[in-house]
Formats: C-alpha cells, sequence, structure tokens
C-alpha cells in the first residue's frame, strides 16, 4: 500500500493526535502525569501556567521526547523516530532556535531543502508571504527583533504545507498587529482543514483564538473540551477585587446593598476590598454606581487575576 | 544533506573559533621555522619524537579536533537548534554525517597542513610528510567521530575530551600495554610509524602495528558514529 493509499483511508472520526494515560517524569520529577486526550480537525489551546508541561507534552506529541509511559499516536501512528510522518507535522518550539547567519530568506530554503520541496522558490515565497516578511528577507535573522524571529520561524514551519501544526507559546514577542495577523493566519489555515494547538500560559489569547482547549496544571489535565463552557466555569469562581475610592465609607455602604457583591471589608489604608462572583457584572457596576452617588473612583484591580490562581480554581472545583 | 552540510561548515568556522584553531595549527610551523632560522635540522630522533608525538599528535591533533568537533552538535544542542533537523523527514544518519563530514572538512585540512608544512620546513622527506600527512588525518578522522558523539551526550564535552586525551591517552598509554590498543593517539603513531619505519624508528616498541592502527581508526570511527545516530534516536530533544 502507498502513502497517498494509506492516508486515503485514514478514518475520518479518528483524532488527529491521542493520548492514553501518557507520563512522563524526569528520574524523581514528574513533568505529565497519566494525561488522555484527543485532538481533532480544528484549532486546540493548551494552556495552563508556567511550568504545567505544555511544552513536555508538545514535545511528545511531536517526537522530540518519549513517553515514560502510556501511549501518543499522530495520525494513527506512533510519531517517535518516524521520519516519515514528519512531512505531515510542523513544529515550532517555544525557543528563538534560529540560525543568526542565514537571511530569512535563507533560514526558510533550509528548511524547504530539508523537506526535499520542489520547486523551492514558490514554497519559500507563499510562507514569507503568510507572515508578512517580504520587505525583511534577504536580512540577517541574527538582526531580527523578537517577533520577526518568532515569523520567520513560523514560516520555516509552513513551508512544506503540513497538516498537523504544533506551536509552543507562538506570540512570545509579537505585537498586538502581528497577533491578529497570526490569528486570522491560523483561522484560515484551521479552515482549510488543517489541525493546530498552541501553547500558552496567556488566557486571553487563546481564548481569542480556540475552540478547544486542553488545561494543564502541574503536570496534569485539569479541563478538556470547549472553550466557552470552561471560561463560563472560571467566571464563577469568587474573585477579590481591590477598590480605592474618594469616600471609602459610602462606597462600601452601597456596595452591600448589591447583590452581586458577597462581602466587603476596609483596609487600612482606607482601599475597599469585596469578594464577588459576578466580576463581569460588577465591572460595570462599579464605575455606574460610584457617579451615581458622586464618589470619586480611583482605583479598581483585581487581586487574584494570577492564571495560577484561575486554574487552581478549576482544578478544586473540577 | 548538501544543505545541512553547508549550514554545517557555516556553524563551524565562526570567526572567534576559527581563529583559536589557526593560531593552534600555526604552532608546529612557528617551531619549524625557529628551528630553520637557527640552521637546525629537526632529526626523527629524539627531538623529532617530542615535536612529532608531544606537540603534534598528542596535542595539537586532538585539541583542534576537539575545539570544532564537540560544537557540532552540542552547539545545536546549546542554541536548542536541534529540533529544527531532527523533526525534518530524514533518517538520523544522514543529520549525523554532514556533521561529521564538516568537522572532518574543517579540521582536517587544517592539522594535515600544519603537521606537512612543519615536516617539510624542518627536515624535507617526502614518504616522511606522507606518513605525517596520513597518520594526521586519521587521527582527525577518528577524534571527530568520538568528539561530535561526546558533544551531543554531555554539556560538559570538552572537559571530558580533555580527561580523555590527557589522562586516558597521556597518562594511561605510559603504565598499561594494553591501553594502546584503545587510543587514537597509539593509532595516529601507529599509521605514521607503519608508513615510514626508517624516520620514525624512535616509535619502535612503543606503537601498534600498521594493520592495528588502521583498523582500530576504522573501527573506533565507525562505532562512534553509530553511537551518534543511535543517542540522536533515543534521545529527548529540548
Amino acid at each position: 500500500m502507498t502513502t497517498s493509499q494509506a492516508d486515503a483511508l485514514y478514518v475520518k472520526n479518528q483524532p488527529i493526535v491521542e493520548a492514553k494515560r501518557v507520563s512522563k517524569w524526569y528520574s524523581n520529577v514528574v513533568a505529565v502525569s497519566d494525561v488522555s486526550f484527543r485532538i481533532d480537525r480544528g484549532i486546540t489551546g493548551l494552556l495552563g501556567p508556567n511550568g504545567a508541561g505544555k511544552t513536555t507534552l508538545l514535545h511528545m506529541i511531536a517526537g522530540l521526547a518519549s513517553t515514560s509511559d502510556g501511549e501518543l499516536t499522530l495520525l494513527g501512528e506512533g510519531v517517535r523516530d518516524n521520519p516519515r510522518l514528519y512531512r505531515r507535522l510542523g513544529f515550532m518550539s517555544e525557543h528563538e532556535a534560529v540560525y543568526g547567519f542565514y537571511t530569512g530568506r535563507q533560514f526558510v530554503e533550509f528548511s524547504a531543502k530539508m523537506y526535499g520541496l520542489d520547486p523551492l522558490a514558490s514554497a519559500v515565497d507563499r510562507a514569507i508571504d503568510a507572515v508578512g516578511l517580504e520587505q525583511a528577507q534577504y536580512r540577517r535573522v541574527g538582526g531580527y527583533s523578537r517577533g520577526m524571529k518568532q515569523r520567520i520561524r513560523l514560516a520555516a514551519t509552513l513551508v512544506h504545507d503540513p497538516e498537523v501544526l504544533l506551536l509552543d507559546e507562538p506570540l512570545n514577542g509579537t505585537d498586538p498587529r502581528q497577533r491578529i495577523e497570526f490569528h486570522d493566519l491560523m483561522r484560515k489555515m484551521a479552515a482549510d482543514g488543517r489541525t493546530i494547538v498552541v501553547s500558552s500560559h496567556i488566557l486571553e489569547e487563546v481564548e481569542t483564538l480556540a475552540d478547544r482547549i486542553l488545561l494543564m496544571v502541574s503536570g496534569k489535565l485539569a479541563a478538556a473540551g470547549d472553550f466557552r463552557a470552561i471560561r463560563a466555569k472560571l467566571d464563577e469562581r469568587p474573585y477579590n477585587l481591590r477598590i480605592v475610592v474618594n469616600d471609602p465609607r459610602a462606597m462600601a455602604s452601597a456596595l452591600v446593598q448589591m447583590d452581586e457583591v458577597d462581602s466587603v471589608t476596609v483596609e487600612p489604608t482606607g482601599a475597599l476590598v469585596l469578594l464577588t462572583r459576578k466580576v463581569n457584572v460588577l465591572r460595570r457596576a462599579i464605575p455606574r454606581l460610584a457617579n451615581e452617588r458622586g464618589i470619586r473612583l480611583l482605583r479598581v484591580e483585581p487581586m487574584d487575576e494570577s492564571l495560577e490562581s484561575v486554574f487552581s480554581y478549576v482544578v478544586d472545583n473540577g | 544533506m548538501l544543505a545541512l552540510l553547508d549550514l554545517s561548515l557555516r556553524q563551524l568556522v565562526s570567526r572567534s573559533r576559527l581563529a583559536i584553531i589557526l593560531l593552534l595549527a600555526a604552532v608546529p610551523v612557528g617551531v619549524s621555522v625557529i628551528f630553520r632560522l637557527a640552521d637546525t635540522r629537526l632529526e626523527f630522533g629524539e627531538a623529532g619524537n617530542a615535536f612529532y608525538d608531544g606537540l603534534l599528535v598528542s596535542s595539537i591533533l586532538p585539541i583542534v579536533t576537539m575545539a570544532v568537533a564537540t560544537a557540532a552538535l552540542g552547539n545545536e544542542l546549546d542554541d536548542r537548534t536541534l529540533s529544527n533537523l531532527v523533526l525534518k523527514p530524514i533518517p538520523r544518519w544522514q543529520i549525523v554525517l554532514p556533521k561529521y563530514l564538516a568537522s572532518l572538512l574543517v579540521v582536517a585540512p587544517l592539522v594535515v597542513a600544519s603537521g606537512v608544512g612543519a615536516t617539510v620546513l624542518s627536515n624535507p622527506d617526502f614518504q616522511a610528510a606522507l606518513a605525517i600527512g596520513v597518520a594526521l588525518f586519521a587521527g582527525v578522522a577518528t577524534y571527530a567521530a568520538v568528539f561530535n558523539w561526546l558533544g551531543l551526550v554531555s554539556k560538559s564535552a570538552l572537559a571530558f575530551s580533555l580527561v580523555y586525551v590527557f589522562l586516558w591517552e597521556g597518562v594511561a598509554l605510559s603504565f598499561l600495554d594494553g591501553v594502546r590498543y584503545l587510543s587514537i593517539r597509539a593509532y595516529s603513531l601507529g599509521i605514521m610509524h607503519g608508513m615510514d619505519e626508517e624516520s620514525f624508528e624512535v616509535f619502535e616498541g612503543r606503537v601498534i602495528e600498521f594493520p592495528a592502527a588502521v583498523g582500530g581508526a576504522v573501527i573506533v570511527t565507525i562505532f562512534f558514529l553509530w553511537l551518534t545516530v543511535r543517542r540522536l534516536k533515543r534521545m529527548d530533544v529540548p
């Protein structure tokens, strides 16, 4: 059976990536613990705080790292030491792994040559156009900004038009405009039937891009599935907000009358700390309330917005 | 493979590395020039022993090869660019071979030119120069395979290489007779002596037989290339 025939027989409902009870440990440190999931076509966000095991998991999916236990398949095959499968895979690591002496175009050309692409020039042109680096393609990569390095690495990852893309923190160092362009490019590729896995530790970054997420915390899969359902659960968690106003007493008495507020305490500095489970409602209500009462609102800040606290909530209440 | 060979050559000939190895390779030539200016022939006797074994084979050959060959794959690890290579649809030996050839192409011309040049300047003898050239090439080829592997398995490849060269080949070789058969220095000296027994008579009794030297160099080279391919297949790439 030829490769194309084998690919044609690839069952449509079969997952693109499938992990069954996968673990990875380094001597006595467990990086990924007993993780099972499937990834289908479209964009999947791999979300979690730093050190959660996202990179290790991506490395195992790409075949860069072995599994200590469990089974992991990509397109129905074991990916470890399976060079034939790498034609169908594009992987971009989180590191600024570039050859600084190459020009941007040479860097992408090198990747294209390693994939044995023919004709080479058109594939290279297409990849460089996709990341918008036509103007800078003849400059040395060593002189690129961090965002440009990320883009040229993405071009080298895309040059062979892979079916599956694994991107580890791809938006590091990019500016807001580049992020929008990156999102557009990823959505277009996903619409063309590709499978894209994007890891990030920034909730909002994944929220705007991925339909489904895998949420990793401390090496374990804390949640998996539709992003909106998980996000709704996150929004219902108790939040602490610190509010600084010119009249704390008046503001505190106004706040305790609101159904959305669970409690209000006054700090020695005069700042108010309130606990709420409806933070999104309250974010809109507080300025309105202050305005109605003639109170000057000086500052509103979340006290526990860190991703770790959000993830901990999901894990503790999962 | 040509694309990777080109990349590897460009990686290995960085300005600072090139300056260091050029300087080292110039030392034997410098010594020969000094002898020539002093109007003294560098005989193949005891003085030749210190020069060809002590300086060329035991010091310049391993140090220059070490400086380049440990970096061939080691730098890919340090720079975290190894994933750029191992996720390409090519067998692992097609990564290892260009890296090895690049090490060879950078080091061999330099070391061989240094040894042959120093010989011709001090003591013009075609047979001896040819023996030195072939022996040094075999040494570079063997050391390069070992140091390529070391660069991939350890972040302290340079330290381990120095331990191997100076403790194993320097000290152990002086006390343990059988160690000669597990020494790249002994292979080089054996080839040198085997190709020109007359000029390098001073090595008589201290070196291994010519066939054993050639066979040892070939076996060690192939074995370490195989180990490097195997390591690349099994390791977790950062």
